[in-house]
């Protein structure tokens, strides 16, 4: 299989997993966003919460970084300037939500 | 020479119209909700630092500005989403008339202001 058809696949994967677990979180954010603090650690606590969260941050850093990596190949005309953008966004994609998820993980 | 060339989709040359809009929107809400990600990761790690760390973001959260930024991304996630949902159609082999594409990003820009009141609501418990 051509890697532009992978990553178009992994593209429409992500994006099918994402939508739900978007649907999902933006509804709770919605309804916590404004409470106390131990309100909001109460709901990051429980194991359904942890795990659909870790799914989402994995699900959206994923769409995302592969959609944006997309709009590099459009817009970047410089062949090294582009491969550092996407290297470096292929990075923070795995960095960041890594230590949300075992921020989560900490919390009781 | 070559790094000249206009690159795509060749915005510059093209008459816009409504897919185009769309298209371009959607490439926009996603990178702006690919930065409210970040933002969404430090909120969460932020818990880790206590009650009292906590205090400043819980006053922002419960202004006027908390609460919009929250709309504004009830609104941007649920454009997102529909947006998406559109894609996925065409990439079925669904909804290529130009008529049918019409519809479907009316739908999109309509049912995403509709979405944005139900997510809320729901969120609020207001339904």
């Amino acid at each position: 299989m051509h890697n532009s058809t992978k990553k178009w696949l992994a593209i429409k994967f992500s994006s099918v997993i994402l939508i739900p677990l978007m649907f999902w979180f933006i509804v709770n954010l919605t309804s916590i966003y404004d409470e106390g603090y131990t309100e909001i650690v109460n709901f990051f606590s429980k194991t359904s919460s942890k795990a659909l969260y870790s799914l989402f941050l994995i699900a959206a850093f994923s769409f995302f970084s592969l959609t944006i990596s997309e709009v590099f190949e459009d817009y970047v005309n410089n062949e090294k300037i582009k491969n550092v953008a996407t290297k470096i966004l292929y990075l923070f994609a795995i960095v960041i939500p890594s230590i949300t998820i075992l921020s989560i993980f900490r919390l009781n | 020479m070559y790094e000249k060339n206009p690159l795509s989709p060749h915005l510059q040359i093209y008459k816009w119209h409504l897919s185009m809009i769309l298209s371009i929107t959607h490439r926009i809400i996603g990178v702006v909700n690919s930065v409210a990600m970040i933002l969404i990761c430090l909120w969460t790690t932020s818990l880790l630092f206590g009650e009292i760390n906590y205090e400043t973001i819980k006053v922002f959260f419960q202004s006027f500005f908390g609460k919009l930024l929250i709309i504004s991304l009830s609104w941007s996630f649920s454009f997102h989403m529909l947006s998406e949902i559109r894609h996925l159609i065409w990439d079925l082999g669904y909804g290529f008339d130009l008529k049918i594409s019409k519809i479907t990003g009316i739908i999109t820009i309509i049912g995403s202001l509709a979405l944005t009141v139900l997510i809320y609501s729901l969120g609020k418990n207001l339904i």
